[in-house]
């Protein structure tokens, strides 16, 4: 059967990268990636770019838009979210569990729908602690900021809806660049905390030795949520695209990224940096108080970084990918080694200054 | 047996001011409030120059601890800022009146040899004795060198340096070949000149004052076979206690092992704080022969020190 299907956060770092994936699927007959953002250089004959917007009802759409395009859908890849770590909960909330909303309102309308694939985040996790499975969802143990318990929550919508609809959940862990080159199609939290670390201005790390650091491929991630979402789509299913027990620990991962900087950089060695010191999480809430207190503006903005995301180290989890990996590698997809691919992203990072690709060169993967 | 602190004086300044009297005589850049929640109150200012203050805590040290001023080898003279290497007068060749001198005919330490020890901000005392220990452990024909240190800010400077309250004062301790307490068990140092700009590195300075502050106590320690928990006492530099809170947590040191009561009372006193707390503790009768003492101190260049002492 001939496939068409509808991508919302297509222009995001996972979705630009998953484009060419689907648009190089036999079975794809269209891809129709509904943005709300300017027309890009799209140069695929299968891409149909339709502005939206998953936060308004009817995501935006015009009537007769809408009944033309709902009538041909066979897979939603719901991707779109408020990624930032910054926003009060009432804004996470409206964009990642009112979006979502929406879409699953748009997606009962769609006579032809196979699959809808929500894209989320293992960190609805939240302050778990130990092994998290696939299957795992509800806890009290609360999060560490608004998107985590924002894309938690929508999860929860979603489990409302699975009598209604064929959902699969693909929860991503910390995309970090392409395993292949290394290249970073844009930056996130972690790259900023590692340019911090780079200059000096990272001292203390809340965690433990052993807390492991899951980062994953861009390219990995992509061509999961193209399997999962089209040739391997199982309704009710939740996964995890993750390093799972390929993970680095804290210190191995400061370690690591420290040699790396002597290797790129030389002269760099001469500064004498430390590694960030591993704290208690009272620890460093105490120093990021004291550094919001001081009103200094760098430090302050490193602070301002670290502390959105990485108190979530203070709550060691290992995420488990056992179903997933059997999933996957059936399919022939390797989940890349994160010590293979890491000091290619660090170089590129240091290549580049610290800036992601540019967005013009980035979509240059989505021509034919 | 390794040299050790066979005596110890001090002296501050007679002006004592609170963080208001400060703050209205705008000598502060943070306001009262936010420093005394760093755990400041109080500091002292001199009208003295920083070679008065030193002579007399160098000669309240001879005096008291009856010391024969002919049987001093060596006298280092340390102070972070240069204005106090020199008794300088508008002639150009005053530059070249050193207080160090001046100190060793005022004693009549008449066999000592004498030098001053700069750029090493506030951890000038700790490199001298340092430097004398080793002086010591190396040359049997010395036995006994007294450092002194003596800071003074410029008359009308801010009291306010990254967040703590600074005091002028003088510190005096005589370092031994055979002293009857306060053996040294080990010192470490670390140098990062790529601070040496305070000025445009202050951001990258309050952030590796933690881990290189961290790894510095780790490898004393881990040297001298002790266990943080073994600590006696540690005798910090005054500095925010806030601070103080955090470093103590890196170490793996309890809040009741920091001799913290000196930072409210007497601020900052830049090179001497280690040696004016290990003289109060001892003076309090807190301490114990045998007990395990630590003093660490952090001074702009940038330089860590920590010296561990058995009482």
């Amino acid at each position: 059967m001939r496939q068409t299907v509808l991508i919302t956060g297509g222009t995001g770092m996972v979705g630009r990268e998953l484009l060419p994936k689907l648009c190089s699927d036999e079975a794809v007959e269209n891809v129709i990636v509904l943005t709300r953002g300017t027309t890009q250089s799209v140069l695929n004959s299968k891409i149909q770019v339709l502005h939206g917007d998953v936060c308004k009802p009817d995501l935006g759409l015009e009537e007769a838009c809408r009944q033309s395009i709902a009538r041909h859908i066979t897979t939603i890849i719901h991707g779109a979210s408020e990624t930032s770590f910054h926003l009060v909960l009432s804004e996470a909330r409206a964009i990642n569990v009112g979006g979502l909303e929406n879409v699953l309102r748009f997606a009962l309308n769609c006579p032809c729908l196979k699959a809808f694939c929500h894209l989320s985040t293992v960190y609805v996790a939240g302050k778990r602690t130990g092994v998290i499975h696939e299957n795992d969802l509800r806890h009290d143990c609360g999060f560490v900021n608004s998107y985590e318990q924002s894309k938690y929550e929508a999860e929860e919508l979603l489990s409302s809806q699975a009598h209604r609809l064929p959902i699969a959940t693909v929860r991503l862990s910390t995309v970090l660049g392409r395993s292949t080159d290394g290249t970073v199609t844009k930056t996130g939290a972690i790259h900023s905390a590692l340019r911090f670390f780079f200059h000096s201005l990272a001292p203390l790390v809340p965690g433990t030795d052993e807390s492991p650091v899951d980062l994953i491929a861009l390219d990995y991630a992509a061509e999961s949520v193209a399997l999962l979402a089209l040739q391997q789509f199982v309704p009710g299913a939740t996964w995890h695209i993750c390093g799972g027990s390929d993970a680095f620990s804290l210190t191995e991962f400061l370690e690591q990224t420290l040699q790396l900087f002597y290797q790129n950089r030389p002269a760099w060695r001469k500064r004498a940096i430390e590694k960030p010191a591993i704290v208690n999480l009272k620890t460093f809430e105490l120093f990021v108080k004291s550094i919001e207190d001081l009103g200094d503006s760098v430090l302050k903005n490193s602070v301002f970084v670290l502390k959105s995301f990485a108190p979530q180290l203070a709550y060691p989890k290992l995420i488990s990918d056992v179903k997933t990996q059997r999933a996957l590698s059936s399919c022939g997809v390797t989940r890349p080694r994160i010590r293979d691919f890491y000091p290619k992203v660090i170089r590129f990072l240091l290549e580049n200054n610290w800036e992601a690709m540019p967005q013009a060169q980035a979509s240059l993967s989505v021509r034919q | 047996m390794s040299p050790g602190i066979g005596a110890i004086e001090y002296v501050l300044p007679a002006g004592s001011f609170s963080l208001q009297e400060l703050a209205d005589a705008e000598l502060l850049a943070s306001s009262p409030s936010q420093l005394q929640d760093f755990g400041f109150d109080r500091c002292y200012i001199s009208t003295e120059p920083a070679d008065e203050l030193a002579l007399r805590a160098a000669a309240a040290l001879i005096t008291n601890a009856d010391v024969d001023p002919e049987s001093i080898d060596l006298l280092l003279y340390a102070s972070a800022l240069s204005q106090n290497h020199q008794l300088a007068t508008e002639h150009s060749l005053s530059g070249f009146n050193y207080p160090a001198a001046k100190i060793q005919y005022e004693l009549g330490l008449t066999r000592a040899n004498v030098a001053g020890i700069s750029q090493a901000g506030c951890t000038g005392l700790n490199y001298a004795i340092k430097f004398a220990a080793d002086i010591l452990q190396a040359n049997d024909s010395a036995n006994r060198i007294l450092c002194v240190s003596a800071d003074v800010l410029p008359k009308g400077s801010k009291r306010e340096i990254f967040y703590n309250v600074i005091s002028d004062g003088a510190c005096a301790l005589l370092v031994e070949r055979r002293p009857q307490r306060n053996q040294i068990i080990a010192q470490r140092s670390i140098t990062k000149g790529y601070y040496w700009d305070c000025i445009s590195r202050k951001n990258e300075i309050m952030a590796a004052y933690f881990p290189t502050a961290k790894n510095l106590f780790q490898e004393l320690l881990r040297a001298a076979e002790c266990d943080p928990k073994d600590l006696r006492m540690v005798f910090p530099h005054n500095v925010s206690l806030r601070s103080w809170e955090i470093l103590l947590d890196l170490i793996g040191v309890r809040k009741d092992q920091l001799f913290s009561e000196n930072i409210p009372k007497k601020g900052h006193v830049i090179g001497a704080d280690n040696w004016i707390n290990l003289k109060d503790a001892m003076a309090s009768g807190a301490l114990n022969p045998g007990d395990k003492l630590l003093a660490f101190n952090f001074g702009f260049g940038a330089n860590w020190t920590a010296t561990l002492i058995e009482h």
